[in-house]
């Protein structure tokens, strides 16, 4: 009691103190002074060094600390891998960290880089390889020693890859058990048809296929030094570290690499309307929904006005309108938002995420809905425009923060053969997108009667929708049209049952 | 385990040791006469300042009834202040208290229904059909006065004047034990940041209460009650804390969040967020002085708070008897066993922390003999969480194919035998070593990180540990580690929860659609 007495004292002085304000203090940010920050991004020719064997190499210096990390990207990709053997490219990346190396033992390859306390990674996704040390300055070279044996010999034990394939398969059994992983899973399906490398998924038969020969194939056939892109940082001397790169790569690599041809695009066109999974099973309260269609390439040059627009509606955070509207103003989700990323190989796309309680979702889809109409209705306000390109151009410097991300980006640039001069024009681009411009793009790249919708959760719950706010409803979005189901596959098959 | 490696790099990282032990944190640190302490650590690199600070409450502050409070306040720190989100201050306030007052008469209708749903006269507490015609008239008149508030209020301005000047990964948290602030900003808006928090903390107005305690209520299903574990993980932490006020979640249990008010998250302001309840930190491109002046300037007119406040009263009792408890869920088949600890700033919680990383990574020996030797388990891990008043030490193991958590169960307990009744050797313990040390230098990498642990290591002690613990771990023994092992893992201090796979393909129907309503129907 006494405690709640001594409150509402404290209370009544917090609010009188409110009104006390220091004399010279600026009334509003708006008359706070700032002096003027110049920065100029790196340049990457400035950097970059060609290697030995047709490597590649940007190399940003850095003695703050006695670190050194060196990254690679490897032109590789699990769009290599045949239809009976998905999964190879993801365990042959793994597996060359895990399975020890022709002169080493999976065990004691991982206890001499446990003791010098060196982290070394190897993985390979659906476009790139990679693999990264990174160590202390004092142990560079036995570190540089282990990694290169790494990617020169893996081991590829097949006791290691033995626990990694039990563990998959245990894990791919839990597939269909998280709403977000049923949803990226089905809207990409959605997007991209069931025959684009993106999709595509591995099964409990093509996982028992594989075996250390097959993982040995895949790492011969594209781990090669004409593929090799370094990004490297931190504590060390440049031309040291040329000399060491060379000299790894000098030989000893695959004398059969293959060319990793071209990455393959999606022919599938989507269809617009609404689907439902159904995942029951245990209480959810609570549904995860996606709106989007097709989006754009990287190399369309409208993409810098395309990210402002999408920054405005709901890219940009707590200010965005989707966010404005269905999480403050309507507490309908505690995140919503829209990314319009553009693809590098293929049309990326775009997309609106939220989630919300059962009876909601149709409400907060509808808001989503209206939100994309009136951006390509109405024009955007000065306030808008002016906040969107003023964040874009002020965060900037971020982008290069670290001789890391500097040598990453030059490195991710060449890999993904980003336009030259791309980061020095960037801000002056920005700068130039008008509120025509947002409006223009808006009409030409958002199309309200081409939006997919995919609910994940309780259907039943969502169509019964919220008794205080009858009028929404999912059926307006399927415009008279069925409400697809889209049924659970097997996880192990990936087989889906008839709807 | 034979021993690998070679003399040669042994001698290596021996040398990397006496280089590494120079390492420290030099934190300018100073205090305003209102209490509010600040830690400045100018570091070279690019032109951006991480600052954030930390107020020294969280969700063991609470009590029932306002469980979450610590949480909910922190998201409504965002939504603007006097100056700050308002087309006029005098509307706005008195609007918001014709708010409160409908929100009084509103919780008290809903409270008459709560009583007849326990009475079983009404199925359902939030059907709309069973509310009184006054009821619906309330909820009419409380939607028509937020419309009219949209009007006076300037949407989200706090977002966009930061977002506007190039401030990035703003956001917060709250813990256990304290709610942190932070953001990233130009190096030359520096004095935005100090007239942001300083104004957010001198004159605060929580608009959009009410919606916002819906968007945490939506962030529980989220985090919580749809994720396959979500609610056993809760009960498990509930379970494991049996008076502390640990036990209760962050978050907060669903029916406080749904009557939480306005008045009581102000209660809790003026408590906890006086100016010597509060340490600021400030990493990256900025000169001190000016910092220091800037300090002055717009943090000086905040009023110190009542003298210290008292810790945590409610400790936790200690534990008479094992506890377990059993779950299914769409999860591989888990066992988990907690034991209680110490505190994070307690003398045995390095020696844990080595306990710890002996058990765990590809080296660790839980992998080596739970997965590689054995084969009984799909993964396996350690961890210690040393909190303000408390701690635990966590072991936890999925089983593999054809085996059973019972089993992992079994084989964890073994490795803590081993434990307590060996010493660990000098090998195995220098490498736990080594890799703190590297973890040192990695950890100082981001000037962002570097900032949020100096306000952590704040919030749970000083901010000195960040370098006092570094020397801490490198002073371990074998014999302080077996001396923890036997310490604390024994029987009666022991909690276990044991989930097993429920199959997706079987759902207990009834159950589900039964409680459809009642999990449905917030406000």
């Amino acid at each position: 009691m006494r405690r709640r007495d001594w409150i509402r004292t404290a209370a009544g002085a917090a609010a009188s103190a409110a009104w006390i304000r220091a004399d010279d203090l600026p009334a509003h940010p708006r008359q706070l002074q700032f002096p003027p920050l110049s920065f100029e991004p790196p340049s990457a020719d400035e950097h970059r060094h060609d290697l030995s064997g047709g490597a590649s190499a940007y190399l940003v210096e850095d003695h703050q600390l006695p670190l050194v990390t060196v990254s690679l990207t490897v032109r590789t990709g699990s769009y290599l891998v045949p239809d009976d053997r998905l999964g190879l490219a993801g365990f042959t990346g793994s597996q060359m960290r895990s399975g020890g190396t022709k002169t080493m033992s999976a065990r004691e390859f991982d206890e001499e880089a446990a003791f010098l306390a060196t982290q070394i990674s190897s993985s390979l996704g659906a476009t790139s390889g990679r693999a990264s040390v990174n160590c202390l300055k004092q142990n560079l070279d036995a570190s540089l020693a282990m990694f290169f044996d790494m990617l020169k010999n893996p081991g590829f034990d097949p006791e290691r890859l033995e626990i990694s394939r039990t563990r998959t398969l245990q894990g791919m059994q839990r597939r269909n058990d998280q709403l977000r992983s049923i949803q990226l899973r089905e809207f990409s399906r959605l997007m991209r048809g069931n025959n684009h490398f993106t999709t595509k998924q591995s099964t409990e038969a093509t996982v028992k296929s594989i075996t250390p020969e097959f993982m040995r194939d895949f790492h011969q056939s594209y781990y090669h030094p004409s593929r090799f892109i370094f990004a490297v940082s931190g504590d060390f001397d440049t031309d040291d570290m040329i000399r060491q790169l060379n000299g790894a790569l000098a030989d000893g690599w695959s004398a059969n690499a293959k060319d990793p041809g071209k990455i393959p695009v999606s022919n599938h066109a989507p269809q617009a309307g609404v689907y439902i999974v159904d995942k029951v099973g245990r209480e959810v309260n609570q549904s995860h929904i996606a709106v989007g269609h097709l989006g754009i390439e990287r190399s369309n040059p409208d993409h810098i006005a395309v990210g402002i627009m999408n920054d405005i509606l709901g890219g940009g955070g707590f200010i965005s309108r989707i966010m404005s509207r269905v999480r403050s103003d309507e507490g309908l989700a505690y995140s919503a938002g829209s990314s319009f990323r553009p693809g590098t190989y293929y049309p990326g796309l775009f997309q609106v995420a939220f989630q919300s309680r059962n009876p909601t979702c149709a409400q907060a889809t509808a808001i989503v809905f209206e939100e994309i109409d009136r951006i390509r209705s109405e024009k955007i306000s000065m306030l808008e425009i002016d906040t969107a390109r003023s964040s874009a151009i002020e965060i900037f410097p971020r982008f290069f923060a670290t001789a890391g991300q500097v040598a990453g980006t030059f490195a991710a640039d060449e890999y993904t053969k980003r336009e030259a001069g791309y980061w020095k024009k960037y801000r002056e681009r920005v700068a130039d997108v008008s509120i025509d411009d947002v409006l223009n793009v808006a009409q030409k790249y958002l199309h309200l009667e081409k939006l997919v919708v995919l609910a994940v959760g309780d259907r039943e719950a969502m169509l019964v929708g919220n008794p205080d706010k009858p009028d929404y409803s999912f059926d307006k979005f399927a415009r008279g049209n069925e409400i697809h189901a889209i049924p659970l596959p097997d996880p192990m098959t990936m087989e889906y049952p008839d709807a | 385990m034979k021993p690998v490696g070679n003399l040669r790099l042994f001698f290596t990282v021996a040398l990397a040791v006496s280089a590494l032990f120079g390492q420290r944190v030099e934190v300018d640190e100073f205090t305003l006469d209102n209490g509010m302490n600040f830690l400045l650590l100018p570091r070279k690199g690019d032109p951006n300042v991480a600052a954030g600070w930390v107020a020294k409450v969280g969700s063991v502050n609470e009590r029932p009834g306002v469980t979450g409070v610590a949480h909910l306040f922190e998201h409504m720190m965002f939504k603007g202040t006097r100056t700050i989100g308002t087309k006029d201050i005098a509307k706005d306030l008195a609007t918001i208290q014709q708010l409160d007052d409908l929100r009084k008469r509103i919780q008290a209708e809903e409270t008459a229904l709560i009583e007849k749903h326990r009475r079983g006269a009404i199925d359902d507490a939030k059907n709309p059909e069973n509310r009184s015609t006054t009821h619906t008239a309330l909820i009419k008149s409380f939607e028509e006065l937020i419309q009219q508030q949209r009007e006076l209020t300037v949407k989200d301005e706090f977002d966009r004047l930061y977002t506007a000047a190039g401030a990035s990964g703003m956001n917060a948290g709250t813990t256990n034990d304290f709610t942190i602030y932070f953001i990233n900003v130009p190096a030359n808006k520096l004095e935005l940041w100090f007239w942001m928090e300083s104004d957010r903390l001198t004159n605060p107005v929580f608009r959009e209460f009410y919606s916002e305690r819906d968007v945490v209520h939506e962030e529980r299903r989220l985090r919580v009650d749809s994720t396959p574990t979500g609610k056993l993980d809760e009960q498990f932490d509930s379970m494991f804390w049996q008076s502390s006020p640990y036990n209760w979640p962050v978050i907060g249990w669903p029916s406080d969040l749904e009557g939480i008010t306005r008045e009581e998250a102000l209660e809790f302001f003026s408590i906890y967020y006086a100016p010597n309840n509060i340490t600021a930190a400030i990493v990256g491109d900025f000169d001190v002085e000016r910092a220091k002046a800037l300090a002055q300037k717009y943090f000086g007119r905040l009023k110190r708070g009542p003298a210290a406040l008292e810790p945590v009263r409610t400790r936790e009792i200690v534990q008479q008897a094992e506890k377990r408890m059993a779950g299914y869920a769409e999860t591989r088949p888990t066992v988990r066993m907690r034991y209680h600890t110490v505190a994070d700033a307690h003398v045995d919680e390095p020696p844990l922390l080595v306990l710890s990383s002996l058990l765990n990574g590809r080296t660790g020996r839980l992998y080596k003999s739970l997965v590689l030797e054995q084969k009984v388990a799909a993964q396996a891990g350690a961890g210690v969480n040393g909190l303000k008043f408390d701690g635990y030490f966590e072991l936890s193991g999925v089983a593999a194919p054809r085996h059973t958590p019972e089993e992992v169960e079994k084989a964890l307990l073994a490795e803590i035998e081993v434990m307590q009744e060996e010493l660990v050797g000098e090998r195995e313990l220098q490498k736990v070593k080594n890799q703190q040390l590297a973890g040192d230098f990695r950890k100082l990498r981001s000037k962002f990180g570097l900032m949020m642990q100096l306000l952590s290591y704040e919030a749970l002690g000083e901010w000195e540990n960040i370098n006092l613990f570094s020397d801490r771990i490198q002073a371990v023994t074998p014999e302080d580690v077996q001396r923890v092992a036997k310490k604390y893992f024994f029987d009666t201090n022991k909690n276990v929860a044991v989930y097993y796979t429920k199959d997706g393909a079987t759902p207990p129907r009834g159950r589900r659609s039964g409680s459809a309503g009642r999990t449905g129907g917030g406000r």
